[in-house]
């Protein structure tokens, strides 16, 4: 099982869509499941999805690697407001990529 | 004809001077630096008579660039003790350029207990006695010079710049002429305290305007920019900013683990959602009954990332529940109610005090047994105190490193003498360098600009590595002191970053003003001297590597969630200055 923070336009998603509060969706994790795989079983558009993605409290790649107990945040693409430039960015191979945005 | 105003409080005489030949390219920061560098004695007491007051708008400042309407104040600080320029986004700085005037220099000291009103028309200057005004806070004063002169810029400080507190800022008017828009960091509405300055108003009627040396390649510049940061999600019309403000980063630090909460004691805050930006658009619209989008603070702002914070009536309660200042009454308190982050917010505008140096204090009056954390009432009893002036007010009025020190506290997040703002370094290294080696103290806004791969002024850098971060941060910061010395607020930064042809539209308008040639690499060179300049003066204020450093506590108590320790080593620390 995985807990998925959405916010802004993304808390239509939840059953709790309060924009005060914390809207959590919970999804069984496959085998081999990227924060990509994920969202997409939830149905969340892509395209709305933005650069600010957390998996336990780490910015993230949308390829990055999920397991059982994990903890994601979703930020939609109008609310990217991260000074990414100081963040590491933890990819599929926990590589480091330098967020260009 | 650009000039130089030179307002001697000490005979009490303003006067014009010509701009001399090595001022002339110069704007913002970049003069504010040079000026202070060139005219102030560096040990100089911060709040003494040889002490100086610069300021200036910016290079395109006054033309019709988009967001570039910020004003640039700076002085030897009273709170750090090193060289200080803050900078506010308010319609006081364009009038000031459409005047012709490159910069006001506030010098001398009138006799104790004086106060005097600076009126800058395009007849001249003059100084008249302010003895109605003092005693009032910026909120009345601003309004009572408005309701005198009508549609004029408006600088003033309140009660804490009026009692020469390290926490006092400059405060400026907006364009609905709140009194709302500071250089808030670094003490320097202390400054203008001692000047017996209260105030200052300017009327840019029939004034000359700002010429501009290149029409056709400002307009090419200016429409580069323009699209820019009308099509970036984050400035462009009903974006991240204009719709949720600065605020929106609240949840989004929180996520990060990188939220300073109660004293930056936790990189997490449970009621972070309540104070976020989601929660603001939705209290207003609720207590509004529509969607309220933000405002513009200054002329030609095309961003507009202010808010409103409306009464469960739908009055205006205040402007403006930002990222820093929500985040440091919030979280750094422990408080989660909105009502409460925008009661000390106006108690902060009207007593003109910096929102981050006040809640960072009272966030250590907290750690230090004066309020609970999270106990809102008595958060806001503490602010009205350092009003009234009583011993408490007067301590707690010197910021929160004096504070810490009264109360014999070892936690106490700040560089040089300043509060960090709403990142944690041990959570957020790469600004955790920028806070320490800045030559400012600790401050969000000097390293947060163009991306080195834009700039081209450095190498691959892996942002995991020690050098890396050094790296980086070195770039940031020349950036920004360029970007500090347009008149564009940093904000551009978002969309001159993600669009190059922004970022060229940005360099090709300065350049159009002045007449110059300037390229990306002007950017760097212009950068870089900036920052020298600024080292130097601290260097001779007596300020060494030694001073470079984070507080000690984030060396061995480690932060949750992410339970990091500070552990850049001082000498990546110190490799911030090879260049």
């Amino acid at each position: 099982m995985i807990e998925i923070y959405l916010y802004g336009k993304l808390r239509r998603f939840a059953r709790d869509q309060d924009p005060t509060g914390y809207s959590v969706v919970h999804s069984i994790v496959q085998a081999g499941d990227s924060i990509q795989g994920v969202l997409k079983r939830l149905g969340i558009p892509m395209e709305e999805v933005g650069r600010n993605i957390f998996l336990n409290r780490q910015y993230s790649a949308l390829t990055r690697r999920v397991k059982d107990g994990d903890r994601l945040a979703v930020f939609p693409d109008n609310m990217q407001l991260l000074y990414s430039w100081y963040f590491v960015k933890v990819g599929e191979d926990h590589e480091v990529k330098k967020d260009k945005s | 004809m650009s000039k130089i105003l030179r307002v001697n409080m000490t005979d009490l005489t303003a006067r014009y001077q010509d701009v001399p030949v090595k001022y002339k390219l110069m704007g913002a920061r970049w003069l504010t630096s040079s000026m202070v560098s060139d005219e102030v004695e560096p040990t100089c007491h911060p709040l003494g008579p040889t002490n100086k007051l610069v300021f200036a708008p910016g290079i395109v400042t006054g033309t019709a660039a988009p967001t570039s309407a910020r004003i640039s104040v700076g002085s030897k600080s009273p709170l750090t003790g090193t060289i200080k320029e803050s900078n506010a986004g308010t319609k006081f700085s364009p009038m000031l350029a459409k005047l012709g005037i490159k910069a006001v220099v506030v010098e001398g000291q009138p006799k104790e207990g004086m106060w005097y009103l600076l009126e800058v028309t395009k007849d001249g200057a003059r100084l008249l006695p302010a003895t109605d005004l003092a005693g009032k806070g910026a909120y009345a004063t601003t309004n009572a010079l408005i309701k005198r002169y009508g549609k004029v810029g408006v600088c003033c400080i309140g009660l804490a710049g009026e009692m020469k507190m390290a926490m006092a800022g400059v405060c400026f008017n907006d364009l609905s002429d709140r009194a709302s828009r500071y250089s808030g960091r670094g003490g320097l509405g202390a400054v203008m305290g001692t000047k017996g300055l209260k105030a200052m108003v300017v009327d840019n009627k029939d004034g000359p305007g700002v010429s501009i040396a290149n029409q056709e390649l400002f307009g090419q510049g200016c429409k580069k920019l323009t699209e820019a940061l009308q099509t970036h999600a984050i400035t462009k019309p009903k974006g991240a900013l204009n719709t949720y403000g600065t605020a929106v980063l609240i949840n989004i630090l929180n996520e990060a683990g990188g939220l300073p909460t109660r004293n930056f004691a936790s990189g997490t805050f449970e009621g972070a959602p309540k104070i976020a930006g989601e929660a603001i658009f939705e209290g207003n619209k609720q207590r509004l009954g529509k969607e309220l989008y933000n405002h513009a603070c200054s002329p030609g702002c095309i961003i507009q990332c202010s808010n409103t914070w409306h009464n469960p009536d739908g009055s205006e309660q205040v402007s403006c529940q930002e990222y820093e200042s929500v985040w440091a009454f919030g979280a750094n308190c422990g408080i989660d109610d909105l009502d409460v982050t925008a009661e000390l917010i106006r108690i902060s505008n009207d007593l003109g005090v910096d929102t981050i140096e006040s809640g960072g204090t009272i966030a250590v009056a907290m750690e230090g047994g004066l309020a609970k954390f999270g106990d809102g009432q008595k958060a806001i009893e503490l602010m009205q105190e350092i009003g009234k002036g009583t011993p408490l007010g007067r301590i707690l009025g010197q910021g929160a490193a004096f504070t810490g020190r009264a109360l014999g506290l070892v936690r106490v997040p700040g560089v040089k003498g300043q509060n960090m703002p709403a990142y944690s370094p041990r959570a957020v290294k790469g600004i955790g360098v920028t806070y320490m080696t800045s030559t400012q103290g600790a401050d969000h806004t000097i390293g947060y600009t163009i991306a080195p791969e834009i700039l081209s002024v450095g190498g691959k850098a892996d942002p995991l590595s020690p050098e890396g971060k050094a790296e980086l941060s070195r770039n940031f910061q020349i950036a920004t002191a360029f970007l500090d010395s347009t008149g564009y607020c940093v904000f551009i930064a978002f969309a001159i970053l993600d669009i190059p042809k922004g970022f060229e539209g940005m360099v090709q308008s300065c350049a159009a003003v002045l007449g110059t040639n300037w390229t990306a690499d002007d950017v760097t060179r212009i950068g870089k001297e900036i920052l020298r300049k600024e080292r130097a003066f601290n260097e001779a204020a007596g300020f060494t590597r030694a001073d470079d450093r984070p507080p000690e506590f984030m060396r061995y108590e480690a932060l949750p969630p992410h339970n990091k320790l500070w552990d850049i080593p001082n000498k990546a620390l110190d490799s911030v200055w090879d260049f």
